[in-house]
Protein backbone atom coordinates (compact mmCIF):
# COMPACT_ATOMS: atom_id res chain seq x y z
CA UNK A 1 0.00 0.00 0.00
CA UNK A 2 1.39 3.40 -0.98
CA UNK A 3 1.76 6.54 1.10
CA UNK A 4 -1.08 8.42 -0.63
CA UNK A 5 -3.55 5.67 0.23
CA UNK A 6 -2.36 5.72 3.84
CA UNK A 7 -2.85 9.46 4.23
CA UNK A 8 -4.85 10.09 7.37
CA UNK A 9 -4.39 6.57 8.71
CA UNK A 10 -0.65 6.45 9.33
CA UNK A 11 -0.87 8.17 12.72
CA UNK A 12 -3.41 5.64 14.00
CA UNK A 13 -1.29 2.76 12.68
CA UNK A 14 1.78 4.12 14.45
CA UNK A 15 -0.19 4.48 17.69
CA UNK A 16 -1.43 0.90 17.31
CA UNK A 17 2.15 -0.32 16.78
CA UNK A 18 3.07 1.21 20.15
CA UNK A 19 0.05 -0.13 22.01
CA UNK A 20 1.80 -3.26 23.28
CA UNK A 21 4.74 -1.35 24.74
CA UNK A 22 7.68 0.98 24.00
CA UNK A 23 9.45 0.57 20.66
CA UNK A 24 12.18 2.39 18.78
CA UNK A 25 11.61 3.68 15.23
CA UNK A 26 12.82 0.60 13.36
CA UNK A 27 10.88 -1.73 15.67
CA UNK A 28 7.73 0.32 14.98
CA UNK A 29 8.26 -0.16 11.25
CA UNK A 30 8.87 -3.90 11.71
CA UNK A 31 5.72 -4.21 13.82
CA UNK A 32 3.70 -2.43 11.12
CA UNK A 33 5.13 -4.70 8.44
CA UNK A 34 4.29 -7.80 10.45
CA UNK A 35 0.80 -6.66 11.32
CA UNK A 36 0.05 -5.79 7.68
CA UNK A 37 1.59 -9.00 6.30
CA UNK A 38 4.30 -6.97 4.52
CA UNK A 39 1.73 -4.93 2.53
CA UNK A 40 2.92 -1.64 3.97
CA UNK A 41 5.25 -0.04 1.45
CA UNK A 42 6.44 3.27 2.82
CA UNK A 43 9.95 4.73 2.68
CA UNK A 44 11.19 3.85 6.18
CA UNK A 45 12.71 7.29 6.65
CA UNK A 46 9.31 8.94 6.44
CA UNK A 47 8.08 7.14 9.57
CA UNK A 48 10.44 9.16 11.79
CA UNK A 49 8.91 12.60 11.03
CA UNK A 50 5.49 11.06 11.69
CA UNK A 51 6.72 9.84 15.10
CA UNK A 52 8.04 13.34 15.79
CA UNK A 53 4.62 14.81 14.89
CA UNK A 54 2.87 12.43 17.30
CA UNK A 55 5.36 13.32 20.02
CA UNK A 56 4.74 17.05 19.47
CA UNK A 57 1.01 16.35 19.75
CA UNK A 58 1.59 14.67 23.12
CA UNK A 59 0.27 11.30 21.90
CA UNK A 60 3.60 9.52 22.40
CA UNK A 61 6.66 10.26 24.46
CA UNK A 62 10.27 9.51 23.55
CA UNK A 63 13.34 8.69 25.61
CA UNK A 64 16.95 8.14 24.66
CA UNK A 65 19.06 5.08 25.36
CA UNK A 66 22.37 3.77 24.03
CA UNK A 67 22.38 0.36 22.34
CA UNK A 68 25.51 -1.15 20.77
CA UNK A 69 27.16 2.28 20.85
CA UNK A 70 24.29 3.92 18.97
CA UNK A 71 21.86 6.50 20.38
CA UNK A 72 18.35 5.10 20.18
CA UNK A 73 15.03 6.83 20.76
CA UNK A 74 12.26 4.68 22.19
CA UNK A 75 8.64 5.75 22.03
CA UNK A 76 5.64 4.85 24.13
CA UNK A 77 1.99 5.84 24.17
CA UNK A 78 0.84 8.51 26.57
CA UNK A 79 -2.63 8.34 28.11
CA UNK A 80 -3.75 10.93 25.51
CA UNK A 81 -2.29 8.60 22.84
CA UNK A 82 -4.30 5.64 24.16
CA UNK A 83 -7.47 7.70 24.10
CA UNK A 84 -6.70 8.94 20.58
CA UNK A 85 -6.09 5.36 19.41
CA UNK A 86 -9.35 4.20 20.89
CA UNK A 87 -11.18 7.07 19.14
CA UNK A 88 -9.46 6.38 15.80
CA UNK A 89 -10.41 2.70 16.04
CA UNK A 90 -14.06 3.55 16.60
CA UNK A 91 -13.99 6.04 13.70
CA UNK A 92 -12.33 3.47 11.45
CA UNK A 93 -14.93 0.80 12.29
CA UNK A 94 -17.74 3.19 11.38
CA UNK A 95 -15.98 4.37 8.23
CA UNK A 96 -15.09 0.89 6.97
CA UNK A 97 -18.60 -0.40 7.73
CA UNK A 98 -20.04 2.49 5.70
CA UNK A 99 -17.69 1.92 2.73
CA UNK A 100 -18.31 -1.84 2.85
CA UNK A 101 -22.03 -1.24 2.86
CA UNK A 102 -21.71 1.07 -0.16
CA UNK A 103 -19.22 -0.98 -2.19
CA UNK A 104 -19.97 -4.56 -1.29
CA UNK A 105 -23.62 -4.33 -0.34
CA UNK A 106 -22.75 -5.57 3.16
CA UNK A 107 -25.48 -5.01 5.72
CA UNK A 108 -25.01 -1.92 7.88
CA UNK A 109 -24.14 -3.18 11.36
CA UNK A 110 -27.03 -2.62 13.73
CA UNK A 111 -26.15 -0.82 16.97
CA UNK A 112 -25.55 -3.21 19.86
CA UNK B 1 31.84 -2.81 12.21
CA UNK B 2 32.72 -0.03 9.75
CA UNK B 3 29.72 1.34 7.87
CA UNK B 4 29.71 1.11 4.08
CA UNK B 5 30.38 4.39 2.22
CA UNK B 6 26.82 4.45 0.94
CA UNK B 7 25.44 4.64 4.48
CA UNK B 8 27.94 7.25 5.68
CA UNK B 9 27.21 9.31 2.56
CA UNK B 10 23.46 9.03 3.18
CA UNK B 11 23.88 10.14 6.80
CA UNK B 12 26.13 13.03 5.70
CA UNK B 13 23.38 14.26 3.38
CA UNK B 14 20.95 14.18 6.32
CA UNK B 15 23.46 15.86 8.68
CA UNK B 16 23.75 18.81 6.30
CA UNK B 17 20.12 19.69 7.02
CA UNK B 18 18.83 17.96 10.15
CA UNK B 19 19.75 18.45 13.85
CA UNK B 20 22.24 15.98 15.35
CA UNK B 21 19.76 14.06 17.59
CA UNK B 22 17.44 13.48 14.62
CA UNK B 23 20.35 12.21 12.54
CA UNK B 24 21.41 9.96 15.47
CA UNK B 25 17.94 8.41 15.55
CA UNK B 26 17.89 7.95 11.78
CA UNK B 27 21.40 6.44 11.91
CA UNK B 28 20.14 3.89 14.43
CA UNK B 29 17.20 3.00 12.17
CA UNK B 30 19.39 2.80 9.09
CA UNK B 31 21.88 0.64 11.01
CA UNK B 32 19.07 -1.73 12.02
CA UNK B 33 17.81 -1.86 8.43
CA UNK B 34 21.34 -2.65 7.23
CA UNK B 35 21.66 -5.44 9.83
CA UNK B 36 18.30 -6.82 8.71
CA UNK B 37 19.60 -7.24 5.15
CA UNK B 38 22.95 -8.63 6.35
CA UNK B 39 21.03 -11.30 8.30
CA UNK B 40 19.22 -12.15 5.09
CA UNK B 41 22.60 -13.06 3.58
CA UNK B 42 23.39 -9.97 1.48
CA UNK B 43 27.00 -8.77 1.38
CA UNK B 44 27.66 -5.46 3.21
CA UNK B 45 27.47 -3.25 0.11
CA UNK B 46 24.32 -4.89 -1.24
CA UNK B 47 22.78 -4.69 2.24
CA UNK B 48 23.67 -0.98 2.39
CA UNK B 49 22.08 -0.39 -1.04
CA UNK B 50 18.91 -2.18 0.08
CA UNK B 51 18.81 -0.29 3.40
CA UNK B 52 19.26 3.11 1.74
CA UNK B 53 16.63 2.28 -0.90
CA UNK B 54 14.21 1.24 1.83
CA UNK B 55 14.79 4.46 3.78
CA UNK B 56 13.94 6.68 0.80
CA UNK B 57 15.67 9.69 -0.72
CA UNK B 58 17.35 11.98 1.86
CA UNK B 59 15.37 14.90 0.41
CA UNK B 60 12.14 13.05 1.21
CA UNK B 61 13.18 12.46 4.83
CA UNK B 62 14.37 16.07 5.22
CA UNK B 63 11.11 17.39 3.74
CA UNK B 64 9.21 15.18 6.21
CA UNK B 65 11.00 16.76 9.17
CA UNK B 66 10.62 20.26 7.69
CA UNK B 67 6.87 19.63 7.45
CA UNK B 68 6.60 18.85 11.18
CA UNK B 69 8.95 21.58 12.40
CA UNK B 70 7.33 24.08 14.79
CA UNK B 71 8.72 26.89 12.61
CA UNK B 72 6.54 25.73 9.72
CA UNK B 73 3.49 25.45 11.96
CA UNK B 74 4.06 29.00 13.18
CA UNK B 75 4.58 30.26 9.62
CA UNK B 76 1.33 28.58 8.51
CA UNK B 77 -0.62 30.27 11.26
CA UNK B 78 0.96 33.64 10.50
CA UNK B 79 0.10 33.16 6.83
CA UNK B 80 -3.48 32.27 7.67
CA UNK B 81 -4.02 35.23 10.02
CA UNK B 82 -1.85 37.78 8.15
CA UNK B 83 -4.46 38.87 5.58
CA UNK B 84 -7.03 39.48 8.32
CA UNK B 85 -4.68 41.60 10.46
CA UNK B 86 -3.47 43.36 7.31
CA UNK B 87 -7.03 44.13 6.24
CA UNK B 88 -7.80 45.59 9.70
CA UNK B 89 -4.76 47.87 9.47
CA UNK B 90 -5.47 48.87 5.87
CA UNK B 91 -9.02 49.88 6.81
CA UNK B 92 -7.81 51.71 9.96
CA UNK B 93 -5.01 53.60 8.16
CA UNK B 94 -7.16 54.56 5.15
CA UNK B 95 -10.13 55.77 7.19
CA UNK B 96 -7.78 57.54 9.62
CA UNK B 97 -6.04 59.33 6.66
CA UNK B 98 -2.69 58.04 7.86
CA UNK B 99 -0.84 59.75 4.99
CA UNK B 100 -1.49 63.06 6.76
CA UNK B 101 0.06 61.88 10.06
CA UNK B 102 3.40 63.37 11.12
CA UNK B 103 5.58 60.34 10.32
CA UNK B 104 9.07 60.38 8.76
CA UNK B 105 9.02 58.83 5.24
CA UNK B 106 12.05 56.73 6.22
CA UNK B 107 10.03 55.10 9.02
CA UNK B 108 7.19 54.28 6.63
CA UNK B 109 9.70 52.86 4.14
CA UNK B 110 11.38 50.77 6.82
CA UNK B 111 8.04 49.39 8.05
CA UNK B 112 7.10 48.53 4.45
CA UNK B 113 10.39 46.75 3.90
CA UNK B 114 10.02 44.75 7.14
CA UNK B 115 6.48 43.80 6.08
CA UNK B 116 7.59 42.63 2.62
CA UNK B 117 10.59 40.73 4.02
CA UNK B 118 8.41 39.05 6.67
CA UNK B 119 5.86 37.96 4.05
CA UNK B 120 8.67 36.54 1.89
CA UNK B 121 10.20 34.68 4.84
CA UNK B 122 6.86 33.25 5.96
CA UNK B 123 6.04 32.03 2.43
CA UNK B 124 9.50 30.47 2.25
CA UNK B 125 9.00 28.75 5.64
CA UNK B 126 5.66 27.34 4.51
CA UNK B 127 6.81 26.12 1.10
CA UNK B 128 10.54 25.41 1.47
CA UNK B 129 11.76 21.80 1.44
CA UNK B 130 14.95 22.24 3.53
CA UNK B 131 14.77 21.83 7.31
CA UNK B 132 17.31 24.48 8.27
CA UNK B 133 15.96 27.01 5.78
CA UNK B 134 12.40 26.44 7.06
CA UNK B 135 13.50 26.96 10.68
CA UNK B 136 15.51 30.09 9.88
CA UNK B 137 12.85 31.60 7.62
CA UNK B 138 10.07 30.77 10.10
CA UNK B 139 11.89 32.32 13.04
CA UNK B 140 12.97 35.40 11.07
CA UNK B 141 9.47 35.86 9.64
CA UNK B 142 7.95 35.55 13.11
CA UNK B 143 10.48 38.07 14.47
CA UNK B 144 9.68 40.48 11.62
CA UNK B 145 5.92 40.27 12.23
CA UNK B 146 6.49 40.70 15.98
CA UNK B 147 8.61 43.81 15.39
CA UNK B 148 6.01 45.25 13.03
CA UNK B 149 3.13 44.59 15.43
CA UNK B 150 5.08 46.08 18.34
CA UNK B 151 5.86 49.15 16.22
CA UNK B 152 2.20 49.63 15.23
CA UNK B 153 0.91 49.07 18.77
CA UNK B 154 3.28 51.72 20.15
CA UNK B 155 3.50 54.21 17.28
CA UNK B 156 -0.11 54.48 16.10
CA UNK B 157 -1.67 55.57 19.43
CA UNK B 158 1.12 58.16 19.77
CA UNK B 159 0.75 59.48 16.22
CA UNK B 160 -2.90 59.17 15.27
CA UNK B 161 -4.95 62.29 16.10
CA UNK B 162 -7.90 60.08 17.14
CA UNK B 163 -8.43 56.35 17.77
CA UNK B 164 -11.56 55.18 15.99
CA UNK B 165 -13.14 51.76 16.33
CA UNK B 166 -11.31 50.46 13.23
CA UNK B 167 -7.97 51.47 14.72
CA UNK B 168 -8.96 49.86 18.03
CA UNK B 169 -9.81 46.67 16.14
CA UNK B 170 -6.47 46.73 14.30
CA UNK B 171 -4.61 47.34 17.59
CA UNK B 172 -6.45 44.42 19.20
CA UNK B 173 -5.56 42.21 16.22
CA UNK B 174 -1.88 43.15 16.50
CA UNK B 175 -1.85 42.65 20.28
CA UNK B 176 -3.41 39.19 19.86
CA UNK B 177 -0.83 38.32 17.23
CA UNK B 178 1.95 39.60 19.49
CA UNK B 179 0.84 37.16 22.21
CA UNK B 180 0.68 34.36 19.67
CA UNK B 181 4.15 35.24 18.34
CA UNK B 182 5.61 35.16 21.86
CA UNK B 183 4.09 31.71 22.46
CA UNK B 184 5.31 30.55 19.05
CA UNK B 185 8.84 31.60 19.80
CA UNK B 186 8.59 29.48 22.98
CA UNK B 187 7.56 26.41 20.91
CA UNK B 188 10.43 26.99 18.53
CA UNK B 189 12.89 27.37 21.40
CA UNK B 190 11.53 24.19 23.03
CA UNK B 191 12.13 22.39 19.73
CA UNK B 192 15.64 23.82 19.56
CA UNK B 193 16.22 22.58 23.14
CA UNK B 194 15.03 19.11 22.09
CA UNK B 195 17.47 19.19 19.21
CA UNK B 196 20.34 19.97 21.56
CA UNK B 197 19.60 16.94 23.78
Amino acid sequence: MRGEELKGHLDAMLLAALESGPRHGYAVIEALRQSTGGKLDLPTGTIYPALRRLEQAGLITGSWSVVAGRRRRDYELTSAGRQALSGRRADWRDFSAMVNAALEGSPWPSPA
Amino acid sequence: MAQPCLITGYLSALSAQLPAPVVAELADGLGETHLHYLRQGLDPDAAARAAVAEFGEPSLVIAGFAAVSPARRVARRLMATGPLVGACWAAALITGRAWAWPVQPAVVLLAGLVLLASIGLIVSAVAGPGYRSVVRAGLAGCAGVTALDAFLVVAVPLTAPAIGWLTSLALAASLTRLMFSARSLRWCLADAAFNLR
